[in-house]
């Protein structure tokens, strides 16, 4: 999907607002570009990254446009199938992303929620989305409720489920790609402390563990 | 569900509580009282120290550890020398199913009453040596049953998706077009339907 | 090589039968086997009870320096741990079969599924379902349906083949088609992906 052609009709420009006066302009390709290699990080990355809404809810928006466009267009311009399915790509992409995000929140839910919960306490930003933090908390009430009510009638139980916490094997190994030189990468930590040089847009098979502050500052592309 | 968990067991896993069943020859170096229910050849109510039994990993574990142990754990014979061996000769000639279902999750446990490290070792080496053939299997289109059965668990799960990747693969090249399924659980439900009606 | 070790009697084996049923029906839940769970509860109490008796012995035993009770309420303290364990992994599991139920049936499942769910699954499948769906409004402006679009797209329109007959259909511009066992149809994708998923279409892939 690399010729994302947006329609040029509809905006060619669209806006963030970062700070009141700092604004960074920023196109539809970007804006596509930015959601499929978010999109391409979630899917590989054994964790759950840093939410990317601005950007998913500036897509959602032009494609919310751009249907309202296509719904009005001719069924005889021969555009409109070009268009809707360029549309029907964007929504996959986004859709995939969120349900990925999901999923790992469901699997990984007593783990995310604890980091989160540390992120909340130490005043730094969140990983989760509001709405998914919201959902989380939900998803830990049901299924928390529902061991409860299984559990309660050992009253004498000696064991807690509560301290079975499922986590990501952040060890394991992934597709690599550098986006920039990047000078020193620790591979095996503890043990030798080696490290590599990696240059800009080679590829590599590395832990995830080596590349995870990487790939959340956007050096490192998943692939 | 879509997502791609690496091999990490969880204290949920199906296949972690398989594995851990599996048995491991254990002498028992104390009296346990009132556990003689656990011997199938005595009726006595306490079992004796001395005894020999078979007992299930998750039992040894608490059993074999602490300050003074109530078990002493033997290795499994599929993972003393003599098996080894035979690993160590040609191990992509082995039935591995045939050893144990579970011969590296199992053995991975196995290698912590092995202070030589043998274990580890040729767990090592016959997952690596094991592996290029794994794959070339996964790679064709016809399959073998004969090869298939020799693989343990891990390797089949492994086999499983190298396979329905490849066959997407070659689905792609030919269509470049991802068909829409019907869910698998709707699918599922169907076909035990239509055995139901039948 | 003759055994010298023979297998240690089948005790506290009914919990691995739960998961052993689960590990037999991979893509389907198997009815909820509420029988054989409360044998397990009681396998359970019945272990607690013994060991909280043994532990007050061995108390006053080791005043004495007899500590000869420990290895059977450890053994016994395993087996709890280890039902414990089967207990929760087998409601774990069909919770999270039930999760993906609601991705591929969507709110509403078929009656007949509906029966292998016990009352708290039932419950916590309508609690799942509404936060799915509270969560799918709150994304964007509009919200979203993430159940759909599971697959990248090729062509606007598709090629669908009916597998039953499902009668009439109104389409999202409100024309109306009528779906009939075996007819074939060339239809906009998006209106086919639910029904796909449903089982009512088969994707025809020339």
């Amino acid at each position: 999907m690399n010729n994302m052609d947006i329609d040029h009709d509809l905006n060619n420009l669209l806006e963030i607002e970062e700070d009141e006066e700092d604004e960074i302009l920023l196109s539809p390709a970007t804006l596509v570009k930015i959601i499929e290699e978010a999109w391409l990080n979630e899917k590989f990355s054994p964790e759950i990254l840093p939410n990317k809404q601005e950007y998913v809810d500036l897509l959602l928006g032009q494609l919310a446009a751009m249907d309202d466009n296509l719904e009005n267009a001719s069924d005889r311009d021969i555009k409109k199938g070009v268009h809707q399915l360029e549309v029907d790509r964007l929504k996959f992409l986004v859709c995939s992303y969120l349900r990925t995000r999901l999923e790992k929140i469901e699997t990984y839910i007593e783990h995310i929620l604890k980091q989160e919960n540390e992120r909340i306490e130490k005043g730094e930003e969140m990983y989760l989305t509001d709405a998914e933090f919201n959902f989380a908390n939900n998803f830990k009430e049901g299924v928390d409720k529902h061991f409860d009510n299984l559990m309660g009638i050992h009253p004498t139980m000696p064991i807690s489920w509560k301290n079975q916490i499922v986590q990501p094997n952040i060890n394991s190994f992934v597709f690599a790609k550098s986006k920039a030189d990047i000078e020193s990468i620790l591979i095996d930590e503890g043990n030798d402390d080696e490290t590599v040089y990696v240059n800009k847009d080679s590829q590599i098979i590395i832990s995830y563990n080596s590349v995870s502050n990487l790939v959340k500052n956007g050096d490192v592309q998943l692939i | 569900m879509s997502l791609q968990l690496s091999y990490s067991p969880n204290y949920f896993s199906i296949d972690d509580i398989l594995a851990t069943q599996e048995r491991i020859p254990c002498k028992f170096s104390v009296n346990v009282p009132k556990l003689g229910i656990l011997n199938p050849s005595s009726d006595e109510k306490d079992l004796k120290a001395g005894t020999e039994l078979e007992l299930p990993l998750w039992l040894v574990q608490g059993l074999s550890t602490g300050r003074q142990p109530a078990v002493v754990p033997e290795l499994p014979n599929v993972y003393k020398e003599g098996y080894r061996e035979i690993l160590k000769a040609d191990a992509c000639a082995v039935d591995l199913h045939k050893f144990n279902l579970y011969y590296y999750e199992f053995g991975s446990y196995v290698r912590n009453f092995d202070r030589k490290n043998n274990v580890a070792d040729i767990l090592l080496h016959t997952f690596t040596t094991r592996f290029r053939h794994l794959m070339d299997l996964a790679d064709n289109t016809f399959q073998d049953p004969n090869s298939i059965q020799k693989l343990d668990m891990l390797e089949r799960k492994l086999f499983k998706e190298a396979n329905e990747a490849k066959i997407k693969m070659n689905a792609w090249l030919k269509n470049s077009e991802a068909p829409i399924e019907t869910a698998a659980m709707v699918m599922n439900h169907r076909k035990r339907k239509r055995v139901n009606v039948e | 090589m003759a055994l010298r070790y023979s297998n240690c009697r089948n005790v506290w084996r009914k919990a691995l039968e739960l998961i052993k049923e689960l590990d037999r029906c991979t893509g389907t839940l198997p009815p909820y086997n509420s029988d054989l769970v409360s044998e397990v509860n009681n396998e359970i109490k019945h272990l607690i009870e013994s060991n909280l008796e043994d532990a007050r012995l061995d108390e006053e035993n080791r005043s004495s320096g007899d500590v000869s009770l420990l290895p059977t309420i450890i053994c016994r303290h395993s087996a709890i741990a280890r039902n414990f364990r089967c207990l929760l992994a087998y409601h774990y599991n069909r919770l999270r079969c039930i999760r993906t139920m609601r991705w591929e049936f969507g709110g509403i499942l078929p009656p007949d599924i509906k029966e292998n769910l016990s009352q708290l699954e039932l419950e916590w499948f309508s609690k799942y379902s509404n936060s799915l769906a509270q969560y799918m409004r709150s994304v964007g402006e509009e919200g979203i349906n993430l159940t759909v679009n599971l697959k990248p797209p090729k062509s606007v329109h598709i090629e669908v083949r009916c597998l039953v007959d499902y009668g009439k259909y109104e389409m999202n511009n409100g024309t109306i088609v009528f779906l009939k066992k075996n007819t074939r149809h060339f239809l906009p994708r998006l209106e086919c992906e639910e029904l796909i998923r449903q089982g009512v279409f088969e994707h025809v892939v020339s």
